[in-house]
């Protein structure tokens, strides 16, 4: 906070890059280097620095994405991409919290569970991408199923370290009260576990997006992952590019989206 | 309105890993609140006060013994026994604002008595003192506010006993006056059985009928006295009183472990 001050300071009197400077603030120099970039890779291309078709000059790359706009390809599958990720993540989370909860506050499922779920969570998920084709095919049965797997550790992982951290005076006030046990988990040990739920929930939205492409350039015939195989295919840059740029603005909005939301709906997060 | 409680021979040893005999917290104590009795248990720190309380609340039990509430032996948390923490941050739901703390305990009421006892609630709230802060949530609070907060909350519960595990040890010295002087007023009005712990001996002097005084490890009942100062107590005059402070010397003297019967005699 205080480069910002310095930042601030510095500028003796308001202008038009003093109020981009106070908007941008601390982010500035970031946003800067991101731009230089760019520049640097459109004027390699331009220039011939790398000589290579498969390296289109940015300009080039932000017209094939705006011309998308009018509904081309890309935003088609990326609607379809999405559509798998938001319904396998959603099974996913449900079943990770739950699982999360009923482990952390039961101890004849954890010992009946836990075991099992340790020894499946280190695998990498994609790698069991060609087994599982043989069983679900290569249709959306198992796209959602390897999301939702990728999905449900992180969630369940944060929600069973978190359940873990729930005060013993609270589930004593809870009992005092003569709370039911359904009750108390839903009313007591789930608000009061939604802190690392949300922390869990974030990290598996980037790992259910990763997962939908993944699984897509492996087996089907639709969705981002299906474009960017295709795109490479016919030798269109432009358009991988676009696509992974796409990905790209998904994954910072999601991620935006969230952090927003668990501000709304988390307001004693740190707290307590 | 309110209840007898009692503890009947009651020890609990806790097991210590590696020891065939345990750590035992408190040996064969026999004591009893009358109804509408406010007694108050010291003790040094560390005896283990809040585990006597949480047998009380059926939160914890006994290893030989029982807890009795009205002659029945308690096993679970019984209705109408309410308990306060220490830690109340730790024990209000920070999801909540205020009124819904206070609701807790009623949620299990139909939904059609719903806004019924949310007026009641304002009520309680009313009563510590809180109107106005209904919408804030507890984090929102001072101290002293959330354990009012607490307190209100137990009111709701329409407790029959009032279990208090040295609720006011966490707040200044200030605010614990004007809590203890808040809790004494509810007290006079509903006429609950209360069982407060505390290692504070004034505290407990100025809120009770009686006080118990525990012994060092393990625990065992020492003494217990008569307060027989006049009510309605107030936080000036009957600190003052003589009376007060002879008590005041006998308790202390009793902790601290010196002869008590030298100490009468003065």
């Amino acid at each position: 906070m205080s480069v910002v001050g310095t930042l601030e300071g510095a500028s003796s009197k308001p202008s038009a890059a003093g109020s981009i400077r106070r908007r941008l603030g601390p982010r500035l120099y970031g946003v800067l280097l991101i731009a230089a970039i760019l520049l640097f890779w459109e004027v390699s291309s331009r220039l011939g620095w790398i000589v290579s078709a498969y390296w289109p000059p940015v300009t080039k790359i932000l017209w094939a994405a705006i011309s998308q706009l009018g509904g081309g390809d890309i935003l088609v599958s990326l609607a379809a991409t999405l559509r798998r990720a938001l319904t396998g993540y959603a099974i996913g989370s449900v079943l990770g919290i739950a699982l999360g909860i009923l482990l952390g506050k039961s101890k004849v499922l954890r010992i009946a569970l836990l075991p099992l779920i340790e020894i499946v969570r280190p695998i990498p998920t994609p790698a069991v991408i060609p087994p599982l084709i043989l069983f679900l095919g290569v249709d959306d049965a198992l796209k959602i199923f390897a999301i939702s797997l990728a999905t449900f550790f992180p969630v369940f992982t944060n929600t069973f370290a978190g359940v873990a951290t729930v005060d013993d005076t609270l589930i004593q006030t809870a009992r005092t009260f003569r709370t039911s046990w359904a009750r108390t988990l839903l009313r007591v040990v789930l608000p009061a576990t939604l802190p690392a739920i949300a922390a869990g929930l974030r990290t598996a939205t980037s790992l259910a997006l990763v997962v939908a492409v993944v699984s897509e350039m492996v087996a089907g015939s639709s969705g981002i992952g299906y474009y960017l195989v295709e795109m490479q295919y016919a030798l269109r840059p432009d358009l991988m590019y676009a696509a992974v740029m796409y990905l790209a603005i998904t994954g910072y909005a999601v991620n935006r989206l969230f952090l927003v939301l668990e501000a709304r709906l988390i307001p004693w997060m740190g707290k307590t | 309105m309110s209840e007898r409680l009692g503890f009947d021979h009651v020890t609990k040893i806790f097991e210590a890993p590696g020891s065939d005999t345990g750590f035992v917290a408190f040996d064969d104590i026999t004591l009893e609140a009358s109804p509408s009795e406010f007694l108050a248990i010291v003790g040094p720190s560390g005896c283990g006060k809040s585990t006597l309380l949480k047998m009380a609340a059926g939160l914890m039990p006994p290893t030989r013994g029982r807890v009795l509430l009205d002659g029945k032996p308690v096993f679970d948390p019984p209705p109408g026994v309410v308990y306060l923490f220490q830690q109340y941050a730790k024990s209000l739901f920070a999801w909540r604002t205020v009124i819904d703390n206070v609701m807790f305990p009623l949620e299990a009421a139909p939904r059609s008595q719903r806004n019924e006892l949310r007026e009641k609630c304002r009520d309680y709230l009313k009563q510590v003192g809180l109107s106005g802060f209904e919408d804030s949530y507890p984090w929102q609070l001072s101290g002293g506010m959330q354990q009012r907060v607490a307190i209100a909350r137990a009111l709701a519960a329409d407790p029959q006993v009032l279990l208090l595990d040295e609720p006011f040890s966490a707040v200044d010295a200030l605010t614990r006056m004007e809590l203890q002087s808040l809790v004494l007023q509810l007290w006079e009005r509903r006429k609950f059985t209360a069982i407060l712990v505390t290692h504070d001996v004034e505290e407990a002097i100025f809120l009770a009928d009686r006080v118990a005084v525990l012994g060092a490890k393990p625990t065992a009942l020492k003494e217990i006295i008569d307060v027989g100062l006049p009510r309605p107590r107030d936080q000036l005059t009957t600190r003052e009183d003589p009376r007060f402070l002879k008590l005041r010397h006998h308790l202390t003297s009793l902790l601290l472990a010196r002869n008590p019967a030298h100490v009468a005699a003065v």
